[in-house]
């Protein structure tokens, strides 16, 4: 057996790594850290959630603000305005691409050795966040969606600048990872990583389940898993989280099978052609889950586009909400995948607060019967770094993993 | 010859490191400095190796905490190890500097001079090179300032006076709300203050947020959204989104302003009526 750190995954790993001969047979991941959120939620009035909980996570910590206030919105039966809905996800949009786009370049590129403009790339960075700060206020740890809406309050004037700065980050992305319309005639950077993985002879590697799931519902993705290519609904209800010995976080399984969740999970659920292509041709391996990633972005440039120019800003940005005890569970996309938050509310006071990230989806542990998605990817590699760049293909987050 | 800077996460949600990615200028400071390891962009170490790095400037994230876990090393250890060698130590965030949210965790996380209000056990050791940037995160352009700049005026949590004197109710575009004692109705609206009854701390609050703007555009009260007081030891307080009162006076006073001279004036600004100032900026119909 050989332990290895796994480390620039937001935080660290361990891998544990079983070999027989040069074959890796087995391996096991050991997230070393709690921080304990769950625990200085227990007992505080339910809005403070909405200051702690971003702090899960400097990357996706939006996505954990909205997912707190949709579960609270939930207990206390509230309907956000169509604004305040287009407006969360114009932000959550936002931050799942700048997601995407350092992973693509900091881990992929970085990791497979490709040159890149880090100029150019770390000016769309700022351009996103800047986009997504005209409506929050800041990237990261902003706390504006609150229970029945969010606190900005637009005029077209924001609107334009928004307009503004979301073709600004359309050209750049073009510019830098080339135009996807179609996947046989791939340009600038999205070329040079299809050629660096055929010269290295990845194309093939890091296959897993083929299993992909869903759980929540918005203007991009439904609530759909897909198994031996059949597609069904999902419930939140039968999910099952059961603790491991020696690793903080939790395993996770739905119907009692590892799923892979994420931006391939999310475009498989579509008819897409440019994605279809690549699954047909490479499966789930890490070349399809790489460009499903970068992929993505183009999608959601396009949602931006789209509810920029539908929000119709004569909506109230909240609603009265009044607090009520009761229980709740909801998913929402963030950048990994599905993200789950479940509360509990007792006379005002947040009793129980349950959070399952997408990585833990991805990277449980299970047996040699049931390997995890992350197990059945790498099982028979033989390379330690082909088993990392494998790990890296699933844009692993360690923080939100040992909140 | 660059200087060179070691980027140290302790327990951490890694917010400081991401706010950092939003410096404009990066490019140009990446020029002068050289990072070592830095835990999001390429850099020539890896964990196991910092410990025998030779390095000029030691930046913290994340509070410190003994049993912790860094690579083959104790989180606790190693950083003392670091910041012994290190010319300039810059904590860079509220954990790092009071330490922060997961302290209402775990009661024996520390910043590196303060422990809250308290000085730490590590004060003595190095309270004479380190550069305090709290702020959940810390904005990008305090946190550059902090590393390319050797000389501050600092405040008595080693705070820079030149970005924590301001308070962050200085430059919010509700001043005129405030002066006039014009309340926000509810969240979500571009109109009034959120000092009365959204829970604005920003008249306690050091900080350059209204002037030196997040993500060149906004800031959280500009956007509707009260502060919460991120920069100071009491972060997080309870009860975030709603201000204390004492028989409807705030229990806290924008700072150094005395309660009578608070309430003189919140009288006599009350007993005008502003139209402008009451109704809706832009007309519904
Ligand atoms: S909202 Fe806060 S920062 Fe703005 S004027 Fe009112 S008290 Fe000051
Ligand atoms: S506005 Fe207040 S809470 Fe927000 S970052 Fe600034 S100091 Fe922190």
């Amino acid at each position: 057996m050989r332990i290895e750190l796994l480390e620039k995954i937001e935080g660290e790993a361990f891998l544990k790594f079983q070999k027989d001969k040069k074959i890796i047979t087995d391996v096991k991941v050991i997230f070393p850290h709690y921080r304990g959120i769950e625990e200085i939620l227990r007992g505080r009035n339910p809005w403070d959630a909405l200051v702690i909980n971003p702090r899960i996570c400097g990357i996706c910590g939006h996505a954990h603000l909205q997912a707190t206030a949709m579960v609270l919105e939930s207990i206390f039966q509230i309907t956000i305005t169509q604004k305040a809905q287009k407006i969360r996800e114009i932000t959550r949009f936002c931050e799942i691409i700048q997601n995407h786009i350092k992973w693509f370049y900091l881990v992929i590129f970085h990791e497979l050795g490709i040159l890149y403009d880090f100029t150019k790339v770390h000016h769309l960075i700022i351009t996103i966040n800047k986009l997504l700060a005209l409506f929050s206020g800041q990237w990261p740890h902003s706390s504006y969606c609150v229970i029945g809406g969010v606190t900005c309050d637009p005029t077209s004037f924001e609107i334009y600048q928004a307009k503004t700065l979301i073709r600004q980050i359309k050209d750049q992305f073009i510019q830098l990872i080339g135009e996807l319309h179609d996947p046989l005639n791939l340009t600038n950077d999205l070329q040079k990583l299809y050629h660096t993985l055929q010269e290295k002879e990845l194309l093939l590697v890091g296959k897993s389940h083929d299993r992909f799931i869903t759980f929540s519902q918005d203007s991009h993705v439904s609530n759909i898993k897909l198994l031996h290519g059949q597609k069904r609904k999902t419930k939140l209800t039968l999910i099952e989280e059961n603790e491991q010995k020696r690793s903080y976080a939790k395993n996770v399984t739905y119907n009692g099978k590892y799923y892979e969740t994420g931006p391939l999970a999310r475009l498989m659920q579509q008819t897409d052609p440019f994605i279809r292509y690549f699954h047909r041709r490479f499966k789930d391996s890490i070349t399809t889950r790489i460009i499903a990633r970068i992929y993505e972005v183009s999608l959601l440039i396009e949602k931006i586009i789209d509810h920029l120019a539908t929000i119709d800003l004569s909506q109230p940005s909240v609603v009265e909400s009044k607090m009520q005890d009761g229980t709740a569970i909801i998913s929402i996309e963030a950048a990994r995948g599905s993200l789950i938050h479940q509360a509990t509310i007792h006379q005002g006071k947040i009793e129980t607060y349950n959070i399952i990230t997408p990585t833990q989806w991805n990277l449980s542990n299970g047996t040699s019967q049931n390997p995890s998605v992350i197990q059945k990817a790498i099982i028979g590699t033989s390379d330690e770094k082909i088993a990392n760049l494998i790990f890296r293909s699933f844009d692993i987050c360690s923080v939100c993993t040992t909140h | 010859m660059k200087a060179k800077i070691i980027w140290l996460q302790g327990v951490t949600c890694n917010g400081n490191s991401h706010s950092f990615l939003n410096l404009p200028s990066l490019a140009s400071l990446l020029q002068q400095f050289e990072f070592l390891y830095h835990p999001l962009f390429p850099s020539p170490l890896q964990l196991m190796d910092l410990h025998t790095a030779d390095f000029d400037i030691l930046v913290v994230e994340g509070g410190l905490k003994q049993g912790w876990k860094k690579g083959d090393k104790d989180l606790y250890e190693l950083f003392f190890h670091l910041a012994q060698k290190a010319k300039k130590i810059v904590a860079v965030g509220s954990c790092a500097v009071f330490g922060g949210v997961f302290k209402e965790f775990d009661p024996t996380i520390t910043g590196v001079l303060f422990d809250k209000t308290k000085k730490s056990k590590l004060y003595e050791h190095f309270f004479n090179k380190t550069v305090n940037i709290p702020g959940c995160p810390a904005h990008p352009e305090w946190i550059a300032f902090a590393i390319e700049n050797d000389s501050f005026s600092l405040d008595e949590y080693h705070r820079p006076k030149e970005i924590f004197a301001f308070t962050v109710h200085s430059g919010c575009t509700r001043n005129e709300y405030f002066e006039w004692k014009v309340d926000a109705k509810s969240f979500g609206t571009k109109e009034g203050c959120l000092f009365y009854e959204q829970g604005c701390q920003a008249p306690f609050t050091h900080g350059s947020c209204n002037r030196i703007l997040w993500n060149e555009i906004n800031s959280k009260t500009r956007s509707g959204t009260p502060c919460f007081g991120c920069t100071e030891p009491t972060f997080p307080k309870t009860g975030l989104f709603h201000t204390k009162t004492y028989m409807g006076i705030p229990a806290n006073m924008p700072l150094g302003v005395p309660k009578r001279a608070y309430l003189t004036i919140t009288g006599i600004a009350k007993s005008f009526q502003i139209p402008r100032l009451t109704r809706k900026l832009i007309d519904e119909n």
